[in-house]
């Protein structure tokens, strides 16, 4: 259940096809579940984006980690800060976005 | 410059020397707003309609956690809340995406429209419900297009939007929008946004440098797009 306890977080190293061909990505999984997708991309598909360089971008999200949840922008420029904001979305669960 | 509502109207049915007389004679003011501005604001209840002369603009909503979305693009000729003399409370607002030229027209003067020329009142209601066809073909093309065909189909319309007011230069018109603008248009993430720009550059279709985007392959752009024009109802006849 969202907000009771730190979530279990763990990444899968995959190749992501998008748009634009394979991307490095990675699956996130809280626990057993898999949470989100991000893939790895270049400042060239971030372009006009808040900060306009490349960055992990969220490919697929589910639950409370579901793309109409997030803000805008969805492209993190760590992977520790994709990984940061995926905690922060499994505590406050559906409540808040 | 012809008033571009006129050139607009003009692509539909005849206007006879008269009713464009009335039509420039209802504008009380001109004002510039700039980029990023309001032209209308969310929850106010105008005294006046703006017809955008110049510019874009957008209407939108914006929800609680800041997302917004992009109901509809504007351009030079389009009457953005003409809808305000009937509805009175605006629901949505209307920014100026660039700087934009806006006539101003007092609801006064659209009363008098209606009570005294019939033909121009049908022309208004036709104005109001091509926005209400191109919001329909918006909603469809949001639901079920992918986000190659929709970016498509949203340049073909432009276009032909542009062309009927005479702005565009051969294969090309001047479209200053940001991937941010351009995915709270179409629902996308600004990833998303230079992702499909690429595919349409890369398979020849478009070419965007700068504000000016060309069309390459008009034909292939409207296939993937799947667009056709009906809904923008640009037929001369008889209304």
């Amino acid at each position: 259940m969202p907000g009771q306890s730190t979530p279990n977080i763990s990444l899968q190293p995959v190749s992501v096809m998008s748009d634009g061909g394979s991307h490095e990505g990675r699956l996130v999984f809280s626990g057993s579940d898999l949470v989100a997708v991000f893939a790895k991309i270049s400042a060239e598909e971030n372009a006009g984006g808040r900060s306009g360089r490349g960055g992990w971008f969220l490919e697929a999200g589910f639950g409370p980690c579901g793309i109409l949840m997030t803000h805008q922008p969805s492209v993190f420029p760590t992977l520790e800060e994709a990984i940061a904001w995926v905690r922060e979305r499994l505590k406050s669960g559906l409540a808040s976005s | 410059m012809p008033n571009p509502l006129v050139l607009k109207l003009e692509q539909r049915d005849r206007l006879s020397d008269d009713e464009k007389r009335v039509l420039e004679s209802a504008i009380s003011r001109v004002r510039v707003v700039e980029a990023d501005e309001d032209i209308v604001h969310e929850g106010e209840t105008p005294s006046e309609s703006s017809l955008l002369l110049d510019g874009f603009a957008a209407r939108y909503k914006i929800f609680s956690n800041g997302r917004r979305q992009i109901t509809a693009i504007h351009v030079a000729g389009d009457f953005v809340d003409l809808h305000s003399f009937l509805l009175k409370t605006m629901d949505h607002g209307v920014l100026a995406l660039t700087p934009c030229r806006v006539a101003v027209v007092p609801h006064a003067a659209l009363e008098k429209i209606t009570a005294d020329h019939p033909h121009l009142t049908r022309l208004l209601w036709l104005n109001t419900l091509i926005d209400g066809a191109i919001h329909r073909e918006w909603l469809t093309a949001m639901g079920r297009l992918s986000a190659t065909a929709h970016m498509a189909h949203f340049i073909c319309e432009l276009f032909l939007r542009l062309e009927t007011v005479g702005r565009t230069d051969g294969a090309t018109i001047h479209l200053p929008l940001t991937q941010a603008e351009l995915g709270d248009t179409l629902g996308l993430s600004t990833v998303h946004v230079n992702r499909v720009l690429q595919e349409l550059r890369k398979e020849g279709l478009i070419r965007w440098q700068g504000d000016a985007l060309t069309i390459l392959d008009w034909e292939r752009l409207e296939k993937v797009g799947e667009f056709t024009p009906t809904y923008l109802n640009l037929q001369h006849e008889h209304r």
